[in-house]
């Protein structure tokens, strides 16, 4: 019985061993397992800390960086946090750091833009102010020493209005002036009157083309900064040659100088800025900046020419050529001038002088037969007074001499003229608009609203009776509420009114012609 | 006359005047005068003519004009016009002259002695 007792102890004391045996190499399992886990955590913890490290020093600068020169940006430095929420949410502050820059950089060039656009449209409109005087002034004087020294202030205020128009321009500006369609040739005559060294440029070759109204200061400027980069950067004794070529569907104007060309990067650089992709920043044209080819690309994409300069001119230098397409181009007859495209706005006042011939009426075709019924014009200041832009309303002003020679009671009329609308906005053609009057809008503006409507048909009647056609003019402005016009609309009713003399005339002639020349 | 102000075709303001001259302020020659006549001679070859002149030809040869009225029809400044003549005469395209001067009159006196004389003998 007691050698059983130590054999049980034995015993006991062997399970103990054993169980003890399998939890210490479980506990070592254990152990084994969490500083595993550890050691895994520490490193990931480390790696974050070094991929905030490598955010904060690479990544966000290569960001800040990126401004200037767009190249990919830095990923994660360790490949084992892609895809994690912790990836993610480096990558959201990066985003949201890289919008931040953006937006801030945006408002920035928005408000330079603002800024310099502001400033350049004051400084163009004090030397297009000055070239008047200027002008008057050469009028004015016979001298030759006064012309001598006029001659030079135009052409420095000529350089001047150039050079802020062309920032205007790339600020998101117009152009700023009207012109009449002009030939190609004084087109770039006109550019070459704005740049330093005109006497250097040489235009040859005299093509019968000429340039629609709308596009003329927008050529005249890129001709102008190519003539300027061609004559800038080339020797000042060489010559910058110009030749005007019709091509199939349209012209071009290739501007050859003899001066040292550009390399590879250059052209591609050109060729971006020409292309008008993207409009260039202000504050990245380099330093000092580099305004021409910016200042192009715009106007071209704006208005639909292209230039290219990725041609090696036969002189060495460097050859542009500014192609202009068709429907920018028209042709100026001596008998008709500027049948296409009547300038829709002219910002000079107009000198009143009875036009000498019909020819000379710039709204050309449509309103041709026009000439005898501007004897009477004095009454044609009754509508015109009221519109501000002065030139801009002559055209309409003079379709209005018919109506107002067929001696229209004066009473309405007069009164009318006498308290005329302050101009109010503009219609969709551009043309300035009359503001109603809210009060008793019916008769009031009787007389000016039914106008419009009842042109054509007061044409036709226009041997009537002056009461009837009187009385017509009164009913329409009550039939017809006041309304916008497009203008469609109303080239439609000029194009009527037109016709409608036309008309009349012919029909006044054929009975002159059967001898019975009435009054 | 009155110079036609607003031809469409001539945007004024668009070529500057030293373009025109190509710079030069001075005419050639100092015979021009606001009334002195200009007449073209319609043999002599207009290519190479700049745009100014070959329309101060194309004026010209319709009749003779004065300086003034040249000058108004270009809608470019006396001086200027003044440059251009002068190149064109250098070149023979025109030849001016100067307006016919008045008749001088016999002085009253004269007129009166010639009257009494009359009178005295009829």
């Amino acid at each position: 019985m007691t050698d059983h007792i130590p054999a049980a102890v034995v015993w006991c004391l062997a399970a103990a061993l054993v169980v003890t045996l399998v939890l210490l190499v479980r506990q070592r399992q254990i152990t084994a397992g969490v500083r595993k886990r550890a050691a895994a955590l520490e490193s990931s913890l480390r790696a974050r800390d070094e991929e905030l490290h490598h955010l904060a020093t690479v990544r966000l600068r290569a960001v800040e960086d990126s401004a200037n020169q767009p190249v990919p940006p830095p990923g994660l430095l360790d490949q084992r946090l892609t895809g994690t929420p912790y990836a993610h949410s480096l990558q959201t502050v990066l985003d949201l750091f890289r919008q931040a820059g953006d937006k801030a950089k945006a408002r920035a060039e928005q408000s330079a833009k603002a800024a310099l656009k502001a400033s350049m449209r004051a400084l163009q409109g004090l030397a297009h102010e000055q070239q008047l005087s200027i002008s008057d002034m050469q009028d004015r004087h016979d001298n030759p020493d006064v012309l001598r020294d006029l001659l030079e202030i135009d052409h420095a205020n000529s350089q001047f209005g150039r050079r802020a128009q062309a920032i205007a321009v790339l600020c998101g500006s117009w152009p700023g002036r009207q012109r009449a369609a002009s030939a190609l040739t004084d087109v770039v005559r006109g550019a070459k009157s704005r740049i330093r060294d005109y006497r250097r440029v040489q235009v040859h070759s005299q093509a019968d083309i000429a340039v629609v109204s709308r596009a003329v200061e927008p050529v005249v400027l890129a001709v102008a900064e190519l003539l300027d980069n061609a004559a800038r950067h080339s020797q000042p004794n060489t010559t910058v040659e110009v030749g005007l070529q019709p091509v199939h569907n349209g012209a071009c104007v290739v501007i050859d100088d003899a001066g040292v060309g550009m390399d590879g990067q250059e052209v591609q650089q050109a060729t971006a800025l020409l292309s008008g992709e993207r409009v260039p920043d202000v504050s990245r044209l380099g330093d000092p900046p580099q305004f021409g080819f910016a200042v192009i690309g715009v106007l071209a994409a704006r208005y639909g020419f292209s230039v290219s300069v990725d041609t090696r001119s036969p002189y060495g230098g460097v050859r542009a050529v500014l192609f202009l397409p068709s429907a920018l181009l028209t042709h100026l007859d001596a008998d008709a001038p500027a049948a296409a495209a009547p300038p829709p706005e002219r910002p000079r006042p107009s000198r009143r002088v009875p036009a000498p011939a019909p020819a000379a009426d710039p709204l050309g075709a449509p309103a041709a037969p026009q000439g005898p019924y501007e004897s009477p014009a004095a009454s044609q200041d009754s509508y015109e007074s009221p519109a501000a832009p002065q030139g801009s309303y002559e055209s309409p002003a003079r379709l209005q001499g018919p109506y107002e020679t067929q001696a229209p009671p004066p009473g309405p009329y007069a009164s009318h003229a006498d308290r005329p609308g302050a101009v109010h906005g503009a219609t969709a053609g551009g043309l300035p608009k009359r503001r109603r009057r809210q009060a008793a809008p019916q008769r009031q503006d009787g007389p000016a609203a039914g106008y419009g409507q009842h042109s054509p048909y007061s044409e036709h009647g226009r041997h009537s009776e002056p009461g009837q056609y009187d009385e017509s003019g009164h009913q329409a402005p009550v039939a017809e509420p006041p309304r916008e016009r497009t203008a469609e609309e109303t080239a439609r009713r000029m194009g009527a009114f037109a016709r409608g003399t036309r008309s009349g005339r012919s029909a006044a002639d054929a009975t002159e012609d059967e001898g019975n020349p009435h009054a | 006359m009155t110079p036609p102000r607003r031809d469409p075709g001539r945007d004024r303001g668009l070529v500057r005047p030293y373009v025109v001259t190509d710079g030069r302020a001075y005419p050639t020659r100092n015979t021009f005068d606001l009334v002195t006549l200009v007449m073209a001679h319609g043999d002599r070859p207009l290519g190479g003519l700049s745009p100014e002149k070959r329309r101060l030809m194309d004026l010209c040869l319709g009749g003779a004009l004065s300086v003034a009225e040249v000058s108004g029809h270009l809608m470019l400044p006396v001086s200027v016009v003044k440059v251009l003549l002068g190149d064109l005469v250098d070149s023979g395209h025109i030849t001016t002259r100067s307006p016919i001067p008045s008749a001088q009159l016999p002085e009253a006196q004269l007129l009166q002695e010639v009257l009494d004389g009359l009178r005295a003998r009829l």
